[in-house]
């Protein structure tokens, strides 16, 4: 069981990888492959952004930013498997954690792939502000694409799911779609919500770049919230004070 | 590989159809395979998923540490304050290994029969590239082996392989239901005619270059008998 290989063939073959988790084909591996793969790839980037403050930094971001990302998924995933099961949904817990990390792996995927760039910007470019907006960016693209495309793929397996039902029951398929339509609704605002979580989990778990005139720290007290911070960074960058 | 061969393999994914869990060179189900300290390779896979495991348990015990250190202490510049932190989540992380390995170690005791029934698999595929090997080597000398020798051995390694089926389908079954099921009868049976299509073949071909590897495949049904009938003891 090779976690990588697992990794590969999601993103290789999304399609077929969705088909498997609906028929519950080697789940535990599944997840514990995308927990290792998503955790390594966030680690190493982790340790690029803390790289940018100190080595002990590094060390400190490259634990935190997979549990950032690993933490929030266990805080929303209740949600939105109770909530779907109340509305119809025959996917297990395990299914559902599957389809999560499948998220999760592709946004890790897509930050090692970015780890170039920041570590050429954090080498040429000594700009404590702009280094942060420029990750700030990045985290948001990659987490837009992912979430995108856990949307995508949540549909699709909808419509396996519906489309076994529709050979097997023709007659009992009305309520269904009515279902649907509110689990839809459902899933938009789990993904407000899982972003909303996230983010602010993030601003509890800071730094994760270490400001360069502060010592190294493990973790701030928490004060204010992310939103308000990214405000008064754009604010700073415009050169308004 | 010729085709006949390529049947004979018994592949880990018909074995995870057979034994019902998932099948890898270091772990069966979640539990990792004895004979896995054999082979270095595998020790290396082995403790790199103990490494990614650990890691994956300081990640989930992170807030954990965080919440006990923020009510104690708070987090200020001191470095001091952090080693409450890291020892928290760090202890929680390594109590929590430990226990997983603990629980490992248990299964492993419960799960000895399929241990070594797994590694007779192994044994029986390394046979099967033992025998591609003879073929090579024949074609390639010419030395014009006889072929009902190879006839003969590749029906050893059929007998085998069905007695290595039948044995994991009953270690299955007693493992799901440790009463009585009159099924495993049928398979203790078939069991013990194809050792006995073992003994046959191994009388027949003393004296041939597929001798060896017939007694192999006979040693490999005696192993199997052996742990069905620890199992039904």
């Amino acid at each position: 069981m090779n976690p990588f290989a697992v990794l590969i063939n999601l993103l290789r073959d999304r399609t077929n990888f969705l088909i498997e988790i609906s028929k519950g084909i080697k789940l535990e591996s599944k997840i514990f492959s995308l927990l290792v793969a998503s955790s390594v790839f966030l680690a190493i980037y982790g340790a690029i952004i803390g790289a940018s403050h100190s080595w002990m930094q590094s060390l400190s971001s490259a634990v935190k930013l997979p549990a950032l990302y690993l933490i929030t998924l266990i805080i929303c995933l209740p949600t939105l498997y109770f909530f779907d099961i109340l509305f119809g949904s025959a996917l297990t817990f395990g299914q559902y954690a599957a389809l999560s990390l499948t998220t999760v792996s592709v946004i890790s995927v897509l930050l090692f792939s970015f780890a170039p760039i920041t570590l050429f910007i954090l080498v040429s470019i000594h700009d404590y502000l702009f280094f942060q907006l420029l990750n700030v960016g990045i985290f948001s693209f990659t987490g837009i694409v992912g979430v995108k495309l856990f949307y995508d793929g949540m549909q699709s397996l909808t419509k396996i799911a519906a489309n076994s039902e529709l050979k097997s029951e023709s007659e009992e398929v009305k309520p269904e779609y009515a279902n649907q339509q509110t689990r839809d609704r459902l899933l938009q605002f789990w993904l407000i919500l899982y972003g909303l979580v996230g983010s602010q989990l993030g601003w509890t778990l800071r730094p994760f770049f270490g400001a360069p005139s502060e010592p190294f720290q493990l973790f701030r007290n928490i004060e204010g919230n992310f939103y308000a911070q990214v405000f008064r960074a754009v604010l700073t960058l415009l050169g308004a004070n | 590989m010729t085709n006949d061969l390529i049947d004979l393999i018994i592949k880990y994914s018909e074995l995870e159809k057979i034994v019902g869990l998932e099948i890898s060179d270091t772990f069966m189900g979640k539990v990792y395979r004895s004979s896995l300290w054999r082979y270095p390779k595998r020790i290396l896979s082995f403790l790199l998923t103990e490494l990614f495991v650990f890691g994956l348990i300081i990640i989930f015990c992170l807030p954990v540490g965080l919440i006990v250190a923020r009510n104690f202490n708070g987090f200020t510049e001191d470095s001091n304050n952090t080693v409450p932190f890291l020892g928290i989540t760090l202890g929680i992380s390594v109590a929590i290994a430990c226990l997983w390995n603990l629980y490992m170690w248990f299964k492993v005791k419960e799960m000895k029969a399929l241990a070594r029934l797994l590694d007779e698999v192994d044994r029986h595929n390394e046979i099967i590239q033992g025998v591609q090997i003879v073929d090579e080597l024949s074609a390639a000398s010419n030395s014009g082996i006889v072929l009902s020798e190879r006839h003969q051995a590749i029906e050893a390694l059929n007998a085998t392989r069905e007695t290595l089926v039948c044995a994991l389908m009953t270690e299955r079954i007693l493992r799901k239901h440790q009463r009585f099921i009159a099924r495993r009868y049928e398979l203790f049976a078939n069991i013990e005619s194809n050792l006995a299509t073992l003994q046959h073949l191994q009388v027949n071909s003393q004296a041939n270059e597929y001798a060896d590897l017939i007694g192999q495949a006979l040693q490999i049904g005696a192993i199997v008998r052996q742990e069905i009938d620890r199992l039904n003891n």
